[in-house]
């Protein structure tokens, strides 16, 4: 950040790279559509998304056409990416987790590829720092945990259980069932949504700025290109760095995504 | 980061906190087609390569222990025959070594009897030869004395006649023998 800042005081020639900052995140409509009033238009990050959807699509459907008994490299990757959300599954919700491995796993394959479109060559922008991509995925968890929880314990006794634990004297109801109700209904779709969001936000800013110094500064003279090519060091280590978040944030979003699956399952104690 | 993020914000007209519909919308179906797809084709089909595994890899399991059962019968019973073989061999070689042992023996005891019969034959033919000897000796002999007496009887001797006599007689013996 302050590398950016001082980039004119250096000579580097930062004016209108990053301005305004909300530039690096939307984009013009591609193709403009509207649907009952409703704007439909196409943009660069849907198009991202789509193409990143596709692949996983395509990727998936082509390993269970040619799936065999003996696995080859390629089928034996995909079982690995879905016996790792298989393990998540069985570990925190238990044996009843078997059924939600295909949710678990398309949750974590795309988070993970449109994450990974962060650092993607021909992308670069990863559509999860867009507000509607985190929002849809953890509505997605929270319209499946409460779907679970009212199917597994009725409608009262899932949300009896939430909003009134038992055990707990009853005047304590007061203070503790708006937190209940704020916690299990609000901040868990929330929560899971702003952490992948801001993530994905702040890597993008952090790989722009990385990019963005080295193509303003390496040109500078007479100090300018040591911050350049400071950059040009930092930048595999920060592309390292970014797709370690990607994996990270993928997992903890299938991961707690099961975790309050495996909560709905049970009833409060 | 987040402050990069506020002063970013702050200073270029923010970043754009909520969702855009079309981005909601259109990401929501390409997620749910996905799901779909998911669901429908692609787990029934790798669960169902998977149940095939498990199978194949039961019956395999299986199939190895009834191989690793067969073979241990046929271990077992190859050990039997081995001992039974090895039993036979033993009791071939010691009735070998004992028919070899009534070879050597029937061989000694009838080389010792020809031997003995070959002795007792020698000593025989000598026992007779030395009698026939004797008996020709003893024959000579009475006929030299018969001579010998005859010469004495026939002229007077001295004591060099004698003595000549004498030596003539030992030297007929020398040159008869």
């Amino acid at each position: 950040m302050l590398n950016v800042l001082a980039a004119a005081e250096w000579g580097g020639e930062f004016e209108g790279v990053l301005d305004p900052i909300s530039a690096l995140f939307e984009f013009p409509p591609i193709l403009e559509l509207e649907l009952f009033g409703v704007d439909l238009s196409i943009n660069r990050t849907i198009i991202i998304a789509w193409l990143g959807t596709i692949f996983i699509g395509v990727l998936f459907t082509l390993g269970a056409r040619k799936a065999e008994v003996i696995p080859g490299k390629f089928q034996a990757f995909l079982e690995m990416i879905i016996d790792l959300n298989r393990t998540i599954a069985l570990e925190i919700i238990g044996p009843k987790g078997t059924k939600f491995v295909p949710l678990l796993t398309t949750l974590f394959v795309t988070i993970f590829v449109l994450n990974f479109s962060k650092i993607f060559p021909l992308f670069m922008m990863p559509p999860t720092s867009r507000a509607a991509w985190p929002l849809f995925l953890a509505l997605t968890t929270w319209l499946v945990f409460i779907g679970v929880g009212i199917k597994e314990q009725g409608f009262a006794g899932y949300f009896g259980g939430i909003l009134f634990p038992p055990g707990v004297p009853k005047a304590l109801y007061i203070i503790l069932t708006p937190i209940e109700l704020l916690s299990n209904l609000v901040l868990r779709p929330f929560t899971l949504a702003v952490r992948l969001f801001a993530n994905m936000v702040a890597g993008h800013i952090l790989v722009v700025i990385t990019l963005v110094t080295i193509h303003v500064f390496l040109p500078s003279m007479p100090v300018g290109w040591m911050v350049g090519v400071f950059g040009l060091i930092a930048a595999p280590l920060v592309f390292a760095f970014e797709l370690f978040i990607i994996g990270l944030q993928a997992y903890i979003f299938g991961m707690l995504s099961a975790v309050y699956i495996g909560s709905s399952l049970e009833a409060h104690h | 980061m987040l402050q990069a993020i506020t002063f970013l914000a702050a200073e270029n007209g923010g970043i754009n906190l909520l969702p855009d519909a079309s981005e909601l919308i259109w990401g929501t179906v390409a997620f749910v087609i996905l799901l779909a797809l998911m669901l429908k084709l692609v787990f029934p089909k790798l669960n169902e390569t998977l149940e095939e595994r498990g199978a194949a890899i039961q019956g395999r399991m299986e199939d190895a222990e009834a191989k690793y059962q067969e073979a241990e019968r046929a271990r077992a019973d190859y050990e039997e025959s081995l001992a039974e073989a090895r039993g036979e061999a033993d009791r071939i070689i010691e009735e070998a070594k004992a028919a070899a042992d009534d070879l050597r023996n029937e061989a000694r005891s009838r080389a010792e009897a020809e031997a003995a019969q070959i002795i007792e034959r020698a000593q025989s033919s000598v026992a007779s030869e030395r009698d026939r000897v004797l008996s020709e000796l003893r024959g000579q002999v009475g006929a030299l004395s018969v001579e010998l007496a005859s010469r004495i009887v026939e002229r007077e001797l001295d004591a060099s006649t004698h003595e000549a006599l004498v030596d003539e007689y030992i030297d007929q013996l020398s040159s008869q023998n």
